[in-house]
């Protein structure tokens, strides 16, 4: 065997434990990118050993080949169309039978595979004893290996098998299921025609493509109809599915997933023996509670409540730590640098004005976006996100969705993009693009910069409620919004069928959850580094356009602002640079904050008191000033999680009043500050996510979108400032 | 709960193990519930009844069925099944 050309593939269902196995078995060497003109994540990675280096593809997490959604139809044409030499297939093991369907399917493909029972801890705690060597037996000779992939236990056994395989080579499972007599009998008369057709044979094993025409895959049948020379084919199809239909009914392809199921639960029965007959496993206990008629949905709001209250307390201390540090030492080290190399002004401006004020103005989020990351890896690897769709299911029936269109929305919490590429687990037409729709309305963590940004500078001692509430009417306006949208405009959808797993619940690996963290978090600082430079120097040129401005009050960008702010006048924020920072913030909610940098303080910074500090001076303070920042987020989590009782008392009042928050104390009402707020949770997230509206649902949706975000927001902000100034409050 | 009753799965309490006769829905639909497990004649227990959706037992996984959907399921109580004469629900 050639063994530059190894080519694996990793197959499993959701919640195997699929990506903790490609992890192990590709460390750091990894790539992340997309499935040619699709939008579903594409891994790969290498896999390294002693005699060289191995590609390793990370199918989707699929239950079956069988291309109902996107996801399955890549696995499916990936290990049939592609031909890696191999497929991993790891299942779990406390749920074999059910992780064997898809593993039957593989093996009908005849594609040699590894089983990688994984999760065998869980299995054995529920007393079930399952024999490798019969369980390989009745696949066909297939190797088994036994793993708890979080603990890192049969991880090398595995790759000793994976290398076994790439050295010596393996053939496929002789076994594979066998159906009805009656369906056997058209396979093979359909298996003979395919055989005959060397278009269909380059590609597909005879016996495959004759059980998925059986089984009636609408795309292969259609794929054979555009295949010339294909009648005879078609014919004896359409008569083999005449004649089973007399048997059969509509569920001939029931059927088929049942004779499927018999194969499965043959080799379930001879190599698993289960000691204990336990009903009620320890997650069904918790599930006893945490999806109780009355107590789930309170459970979920406090959780949410805890995560929100996370992300404040744990932002604010490090806040001031990286806006010193951007503001101060970079600032002035940056600027000594330059002029001692002679820079010219406006470069030096550009530079620190325009580059390092805006970049340092949304870095100074991402401890905030680390935890917000990690509480959301949290709840979606310990399995309660799964929950929350099903208590929420009853609820979001009013809205005509059901419970998984929550999922995407809660994802939407860090980030709209993903939510919105999220629908597609939701297979009813118009209830995705109604979830699509609303989407927009949950807060995304570009916004939070905004709001810890106003939050702490005009609410000081209830911005955690104030950033919560942000959240919460996001919500509040999607529901009403839906409401009317779904006696509107989608009067007569069905909300489709909600069909979902709840996995069992487990203790997410620390090591996962940094990796999900990591991954959206550093997302979000390329995104920094090159969105929001990009944006940022733009602007700065706008701000010193015409050549020579003295004023940014006269410059393009201030000119094109200034055009605008009468139309936010009647919310209270009619001034050029509110208007200035919302149109820059429809690139990007991130840019919202640095432009406000730009705006309201850029000379200012540059400009500001800095006093001659030595480098090593410097440093110290910044060392210092993490550690004071650690121990205080430190005690700041530790009360999060011992309500009501304080363990340190608060120091007296803090000072955390940066340059901007105090320019825009100058600025703004409270009023109309909390006006600005709303609107900028609710007018369109960003650019990307209009994109990805258009890929998903179309251009004429995306525009729908844009005009019911831009409507609501605006309305809603006037709402509020003309409400609050009745009541005396402005 | 007579032994011989055909009811929907909405119909059955909390910790009730029942086996699936059939699925009154779409082609689509029924070909999916399979795929998942739900194949006529397994053996299903209802661990949560939230009012709205349904949480089953089902091969060793547990499924959220949507309670509309829940409906279409059509089961028996699984003891005293002996022949299934065809009565209407």
């Amino acid at each position: 065997m050639n063994k530059n050309a190894v080519y694996i593939a990793l197959a499993g269902n959701p919640n195997a434990g699929k990506s903790t196995i490609f992890n192990a078995l590709t460390g750091s060497r990894q790539h992340v990118g997309n499935w040619p003109g699709k939008t579903v994540e594409k891994k790969e990675g290498i896999f390294k050993y002693k005699g060289g280096e191995v590609k390793i593809t990370d199918l989707p997490g699929t239950y079956s080949l069988s291309a109902y959604s996107p996801e399955e139809q890549i696995a499916r044409d990936f290990i049939v169309k592609e031909k890696p030499d191999l497929v991993i297939n790891v299942v779990d093991a406390a749920n074999l039978e059910r992780n064997l369907y898809l593993t039957a399917q593989i093996l009908e493909t005849g594609t040699p595979l590894i089983l990688v029972m994984n999760m065998s801890d869980v299995a054995e705690s529920r007393g079930y004893k399952i024999d490798e060597g019969k369980l390989s037996e009745f696949l066909g000779d297939v190797p088994v290996v036994r793993t708890v992939a979080s603990k890192g236990i049969g991880l090398n056994q595995l790759k000793e098998k994976v290398v076994a395989f790439v050295e010596k080579g393996a053939t496929p499972s002789s076994h594979s299921v066998e159906y009805d007599q009656d369906i056997e009998k058209e396979i093979d008369t359909l298996s003979a025609a395919i055989a005959e057709i060397p278009e269909l044979t380059n590609i597909y094993q005879p016996r495959w493509l004759a059980v998925r025409l059986i089984e009636g895959e609408q795309d292969l049948v259609n794929e054979v109809k555009q295949t010339p020379g294909t009648k005879h084919l078609l014919d004896a199809s359409s008569q083999s599915h005449e004649k089973l239909h007399r048997i059969y009914g509509d569920d001939l392809d029931v059927a088929i997933a049942d004779g499927r199921y018999g194969f499965v639960h043959g080799v379930v029965t001879s190599a698993l023996k289960r000691s204990i007959e336990q009903r009620l496993t320890t997650s069904d206990k918790i599930d006893k509670v945490t999806t109780n008629k009355w107590l789930g949905i309170p459970i979920f709001l406090a959780l949410m409540y805890l995560v929100f209250n996370l992300v404040q307390n744990v932002s604010a201390p490090y806040l001031d730590w990286v806006d010193g540090l951007f503001s101060g030492p970079i600032t002035n080290w940056t600027v000594f640098l330059l002029n001692a190399a002679g820079s010219p002004k406006w470069f030096t401006s550009l530079l620190t004005d325009g580059i390092i004020a805006g970049v340092g103005g949304v870095l100074v989020f991402v401890p905030g976006l680390l935890v917000m990351y990690f509480s959301l890896a949290f709840l979606e690897d310990s399995g309660y996100l799964a929950r929350a769709a099903f208590v929420m299911d009853k609820s979001m029936s009013a809205l005509g969705l059901h419970g998984k269109s929550f999922i995407p929305m809660i994802l939407s919490f860090g980030c709209n993009v993903p939510g919105i590429y999220a629908t597609r687990t939701i297979e009813n037409r118009s209830a995705r693009t109604l979830t699509g729709l609303l989407i927009p309305f949950m807060s995304c963590s570009a916004r939070l910069p905004v709001y810890i940004l106003f939050g702490m500078a005009f609410f000081p001692s209830h911005a955690g409620t104030v950033i919560w509430g942000m959240y919460v009417i996001g919500v509040l306006v999607a529901i009403v919004v839906g409401l009317i949208l779904s006696r509107t405009v989608f009067k007569n959808t069905e909300r489709g069928a909600f069909v979902m797993e709840l996995p069992p619940y487990r203790m997410p690996t620390f090591k996962g959850l940094i990796i999900h963290m990591w991954e959206h978090t550093s997302g979000f600082v390329r995104k920094a580094g090159t969105v929001i430079v990009a944006v940022t120097v733009v602007i700065w040129f706008l701000l010193s356009m015409p050549w020579g401005v003295e004023n940014p009050h006269n410059s393009y960008f201030g000119q094109v602002s200034d055009a605008i702010a009468p139309v936010f006048a009647p919310a209270g924020f009619g001034k050029w640079e509110a208007s200035g920072s919302l149109i820059a913030g429809f690139i990007a909610k991130e840019v919202v904050v640095s432009t406000m940098a730009q705006v309201y303080v850029g000379e200012g910074a540059a400009g500001g008191p800095s006093e001659p500090t030595t480098f090593l001076q410097d440093v110290r303070d910044i060392v210092v000033g993490f550690g004071d920042a650690t121990v205080s987020a430190t005690k700041e989590l530790l009360e999060v999680f011992t309500p009501g009782i304080t363990i340190f008392p608060a120091k007296e009042n803090e000072d955390r009043q940066t340059a901007l928050s105090r320019a825009l104390q100058n600025a703004f009402t409270p009023l109309a500050a909390f006006a600005f707020l709303i609107f900028v949770l609710l007018y369109v997230p960003c650019v990307a996510t209009v994109a990805a509206q258009a890929q998903e649902f179309g251009w004429q949706w995306a525009a729908f979108s844009v005009g019911l975000n831009m409507t609501v927001a605006w309305v809603l902000a006037i709402l509020v400032y003309q409400g609050g100034r009745l009541l005396g409050l402005g | 709960m007579r032994g011989d009753t055909l009811m929907p799965l909405t119909m059955v309490p909390v910790g009730v193990q029942v086996r699936l006769v059939d699925i009154r829905s779409g082609q689509k639909l029924s070909h999916r519930l399979a795929e998942l497990g739900l194949t006529p004649g397994i053996e299903i227990t209802v661990v949560q009844d939230a009012g709205g959706p349904i949480l089953v037992a089902v091969r060793d996984s547990r499924l959220a069925l949507g309670r509309g959907m829940a409906h279409k399921l059509i089961v028996t109580p699984i003891h005293q099944e002996t022949s299934p004469s065809k009565q209407s629900l």
